[in-house]
């Protein structure tokens, strides 16, 4: 090991020039020095299959110094109810030591419609927050300073009108696209496979999300343009194979979809994110982790010919299980949290959400909302487990863990691609089939009692004290159609109209849409105007 | 089962998490009922729809968006509407306990919270589908109760009663003993394979000095001989029955004992009496 190690070493000391550690020197409780990187002293050392960390195929973590030098985004997912109401949950974030925001929509901005649209009915504000149009979003991110704060957007099938949205705030501030920084999820497949907020089929989905790619390439360079998201498949009831096995497959999709409208593989694939769930298995999770990171880096590199290592990293955010939660004895969610927040940060995650303790009752309370970034706050500042690289690599179990992950893992995508990759699997069935079967047989050993839920299944309470819940105010629905209907009598009716027609003009031509999107925001369009027209030319997509 | 039970099982609104709901639907076919699933985003009235033209037993909702309040209720009030109030209907998801009793109120007949046991949702289905069809439950969780143990009988004075039992009567009397905890003397006469128990209040606070007081000496309760005593309170509870003993408890003649509240036995007094073998 010792000549490679030696020059990783002076290479992560240049870097560290330019970025440094957090300390001089980091040592334990009983002062023994801490150093960046263990491993074998003696040739033994795996470097195609483990590499140094930042060196493919990345097994160790993306970076040479990882949490020495900046410990991971705390970036907790929230939203609900008004725009105004989640600016002051925002706030109110940032302020408790939060490094990054991540807007939770609610089901009808998800889905594209309007809060007057009477699908959205009992829906307003309920697991997000209403975004109508602009002029929400402005109400959304007052007084946040958009070229410091970087801000993910769970949103898929319109991920472009709320793209454009952020887009045209930063423009009232101030800040030019080039300089606004963050993530839209915009992973449809998904959407499809396991958490149903699609609209439009696959077809122009796809082209949805290639547009988006081509588009910030060149006018949002630090925008990341996608989170191919395991996590939702996870919840659906997945393994952590299937789930590892299923975001890989539509990652490659996604790749493949982008070469086919033209675009070369270095200049999209940097800005490709991920998106993982943090369950309860330990070790398996710090594993999972580490072997997605391989299995990325070989099919960017070698399948793929990437030649930009940025290319060939797979970077993440992580949300512990939400499935994991218990309604019953909701404190011991708490203990859940920490153990998969964990495991997510022992397995080199670039960004964490750790659920609140009641949210398998309701949307978090203020409480614990905090409670749950604490856990993350004493994880890094208190635990030590974030200075040095990679603790977990050489234990004999979690490489094992990692190459049995990654072997089946591969058995999997090679039989997606089988049939016809990861669009066509979907279309088939084939994905959805595999997740229920999981899931039908983890609720049988539940209730047999062969797999413990403790305060569950086990060690169970006879009178449990009921928790103080959050509450979304129910006349919000009416309140938005107020706000929406003023909207529609206050703007310039002629130039909301004509950037309509000119967006479904383009929706029938193979230009980029995303030009046409943010001119339709800027006239106060609305997400279900927006959305309405698109519906009408590319069809609804209706499950199978 | 006398008849396949059909079920709907449905998500109104937006809310695209269907884990539970696909999960319930294989356990209730598990269950040997038959089950249709609607998939994603339902309007009550598509609901409603489906439910008729399929002519279901049962609807069993799901929704984990945090909108039940409003979309439950609209899906019974619809069934109202078209006539077919008599589908019960069931919900599930991301539901607070707060608002359980709201939805009862409209009638949505039960609530089942996360972590409740697949097998639990199909039993209430079954019930609830044979009540409603006046046919017997055919399936019950423990044995049937098996006989009389006896009838209890509240008097002033057992010296005063026991010679018109004993004497008139020509009951033999077995034995008497003061149950302390409940503050009563107790007098066992044999008839057949049950009893007549003489209850006489040792103590003015005890319930059957204030049965006395108020409605006279007469039967005071009937007590059903039973097996499995705890198990079967949990299936009364779970029934709706509200007990008097939320577990068993010592009883005369060393039996465990559970007395049910009248206001849910149409006003007569109930026990469940299980005694040990060996016991008389």
């Amino acid at each position: 090991m010792q000549q490679r190690y030696e020059e990783w070493k002076r290479k992560t000391e240049a870097l560290m020039e330019k970025f440094p550690e957090r300390k001089k020197e980091f040592t334990t409780s009983s002062d023994i020095h801490i150093e960046r990187l263990y491993g074998p002293s003696e040739d033994g050392y795996e470097y195609d299959k483990l590499g140094l960390p930042g060196e493919y195929p990345f097994t160790r973590g993306i970076q040479p110094t990882m949490y020495r030098a900046r410990h991971w985004t705390m970036r907790q997912y929230a939203g609900f109810g008004s725009a105004e109401e989640t600016n002051h949950r925002f706030r109110y974030l940032l302020q408790q030591g939060q490094t990054g925001l991540s807007v939770a929509f609610d089901l009808p901005t998800q889905i594209g419609y309007d809060s007057d649209h009477a699908m959205a009915k009992g829906e307003v504000g309920k697991v997000g927050v209403a975004i109508d149009s602009l002029e929400d979003m402005e109400a959304l991110l007052k007084d946040i300073p958009l070229d410091r704060v970087s801000t993910s957007m769970t949103i898929n099938a319109p991920a472009a009108v709320l793209l454009a949205m952020y887009i045209a705030v930063a423009e009232k501030q101030g800040v030019p696209s080039e300089k606004i920084s963050g993530t839209i999820q915009n992973d449809i497949l998904k959407e499809y496979i396991a958490r149903g907020t699609y609209i439009f089929p696959p077809k122009p989905s796809m082209r949805l999300i290639t547009d988006i790619f081509a588009y910030c390439k060149d006018f949002v360079p630090k925008w990341n343009t996608i989170s191919i998201s395991g996590y939702h498949i996870r919840e659906a009831g997945s393994n952590a194979v299937q789930e590892l096995a299923f975001t890989i497959a539509n990652g490659l999709a996604y790749v493949d979809a982008a070469i086919e409208a033209g675009l070369n593989i270095d200049e999209f694939a940097p800005r490709l994110a991920f998106f993982f769930n943090a369950h309860n298995d330990f070790f398996e999770e710090a594993a999972k982790f580490r072997a997605a990171r391989r299995i990325w880096a070989r099919f960017m590199k070698e399948t793929y010919g990437a030649k930009n290592p940025k290319s060939w990293q797979l970077r993440f955010h992580t949300q512990t299980g939400g499935s994991t939660l218990t309604a019953q004895q909701p404190d011991n969610n708490i203990v859940r949290v920490t153990l998969q927040a964990l495991a997510a940060v022992l397995g080199g995650t670039q960004s964490l959400h750790t659920n609140s303790r009641d949210e398998a009752l309701a949307l978090p309370t203020e409480d614990s909302a905090r409670i749950a970034l604490r856990t993350q706050q004493i994880i890094a500042h208190e635990s030590g487990v974030a200075d040095t690289v990679d603790p977990l690599a050489g234990s004999y179990y979690v490489e094992s863990l990692t190459d049995s992950l990654e072997e089946k893992a591969l058995e999997y995508i090679q039989k997606i691609k089988e049939l016809g990759g990861a669009v066509s699997a979907v279309e088939q069935g084939y994905m959805q089939r595999e997740i229920h079967h999981t899931s039908y047989e983890t609720q049988k050993e539940i209730e047999k009692g062969s797999q413990v839920i403790v305060g569950m299944n086990s060690f169970m309470l006879e009178n449990e004290v009921q928790p103080e819940l959050l509450r979304v105010d129910p006349s919000l629905g009416e309140k938005q159609k107020t706000k929406l209907e003023a909207l529609r009598a206050g703007r310039d009716h002629d130039r909301a109209s004509a950037q309509l027609e000119k967006l479904r003009q383009t929706a029938r031509s193979e230009r980029n849409l995303m030009p046409v999107i943010l001119e339709c925001v800027k006239s106060y369009c609305t997400v279900g105007e927006i959305c309405g027209i698109l519906r009408e030319e590319f069809g609804e997509y209706r499950g199978i | 089962m006398s008849k396949t039970i059909r079920v709907l099982i449905a998500k109104p609104g937006l809310d695209g998490h269907d884990r539970g709901a696909l999960v319930v639907a294989q356990a209730l076919r598990d269950y040997g009922m038959e089950v249709i699933y609607t998939g994603l985003r339902q309007t009550p009235e598509q609901i409603v729809a489906s439910a008729i033209q399929e002519d279901v037993d049962a609807i069993g909702l799901s929704c984990l968006s945090g909108a039940h309040n409003e979309l439950f209720p609209e899906i019974t009030r619809l069934l109202g509407e078209r006539g077919a109030e008599d589908i019960i209907v069931v919900g599930g998801g991301v539901i607070p306990w707060e608002d359980i009793p709201f939805l009862e109120s409209k009638g949505i007949r039960k609530i089942f919270t996360p972590g409740t046991p697949t097998v639990d949702t199909a039993k209430f289905i079954e019930k609830a589908v044979a009540e409603r069809d006046g046919t017997a439950i055919n399936v019950p969780m423990t044995e049937r109760p098996e006989r009389i143990d006896h009838i209890g009988i509240a008097v002033t004075s057992l010296d005063e009663a026991l010679p018109f039992y004993v004497n008139v009567l020509g009951l033999k009397l077995e034995a008497v003993e003061e149950v302390a905890e409940q503050g009563v003397k107790v007098a066992f006469l044999k008839i057949g394979e049950s009893k007549i128990e003489l209850l006489e209040p040792t103590d003015s606070s005890s319930a059957v000095a204030k049965f006395i007081e108020k409605r006279g000496e007469g039967i005071h309760h009937v007590a059903l001989g039973v097996t499995d005593i705890n198990k079967r309170i949990d299936e009364l509870k779970e029934n709706g029955v509200q007990m008097i003993h939320d577990k068993a408890v010592k009883g005369a003649g060393g039996a465990d004992i559970a007395f049910l509240h009248p206001s849910s036995t149409r006003k007569v007094l109930f026990e469940l009496c299980e005694k040990k073998k060996g016991d008389s």
